[in-house]
């Protein structure tokens, strides 16, 4: 129901961001970003929301 | 999500804050309006960023339990936020990671279930650390 797990699943979070700095994003234009432009000058904040709404 | 309401305070730590949701940027355009939001937003159609991340999808009761809904319904009170309708995988549940610029990851709060969020001073405090260190 609602495309939610059958069972608790754990929480992994990464050792370090070299996978996570691929990944691409969109901004709020359009423009394609990816997130390793985010921490590439000074440290960053990254909030994963569970959805806009 | 109301670390918005303490950017000037990351900015002046030196810290980037960005918010990634999901849907498209026409979403997350309507989200900064109707939310007041200033702060760069960004979407992960494909939720890979959020796996990446070790960001998991709840279970029901993650989301629905009488718990989670009442610890919910009580930071919604608080920040006064209004729950708009779910745009995305309806079970995925977010987090926060810092993230230097060597790549290291001294902070990481993964949500547990849908009522699960930092308190924003523990995160400011974090930042602030990273910036430092």
């Amino acid at each position: 129901m609602l495309g939610t797990a059958s069972k608790r699943q754990g929480v992994h979070p990464p050792g370090s961001a070299e996978e996570l700095a691929g990944s691409r994003v969109l901004d709020a234009e359009g423009r394609e970003v990816a997130l390793a432009e985010l921490w590439r000058d000074r440290p960053a904040v990254l909030v994963w929301l569970r959805h806009y709404g | 999500m109301q670390l918005h309401r303490d950017r000037d305070k990351f900015d002046a730590a030196g810290v980037r804050l960005a918010v990634i949701g999901q849907g498209t940027p026409d979403h997350a355009r309507d989200f900064q309006r109707s939310q007041h939001v200033d702060l760069p937003l960004y979407v992960d159609r494909t939720r890979d960023s959020y796996r990446l991340a070790g960001a998991k999808v709840g279970t029901l009761g993650e989301l629905l339990g009488p718990a989670v809904v009442a610890r919910g319904l009580r930071v919604s009170l608080r920040d006064r936020v209004r729950q708009g309708r779910t745009v995305g995988h309806p079970a995925q549940l977010g987090g926060v990671l810092i993230v230097k610029p060597d790549g290291s990851i001294p902070y990481v709060h993964l949500s547990d279930d849908a009522s699960d969020v930092p308190p924003n001073n523990e995160v400011l405090a974090a930042a602030r650390a990273a910036a430092e260190g």
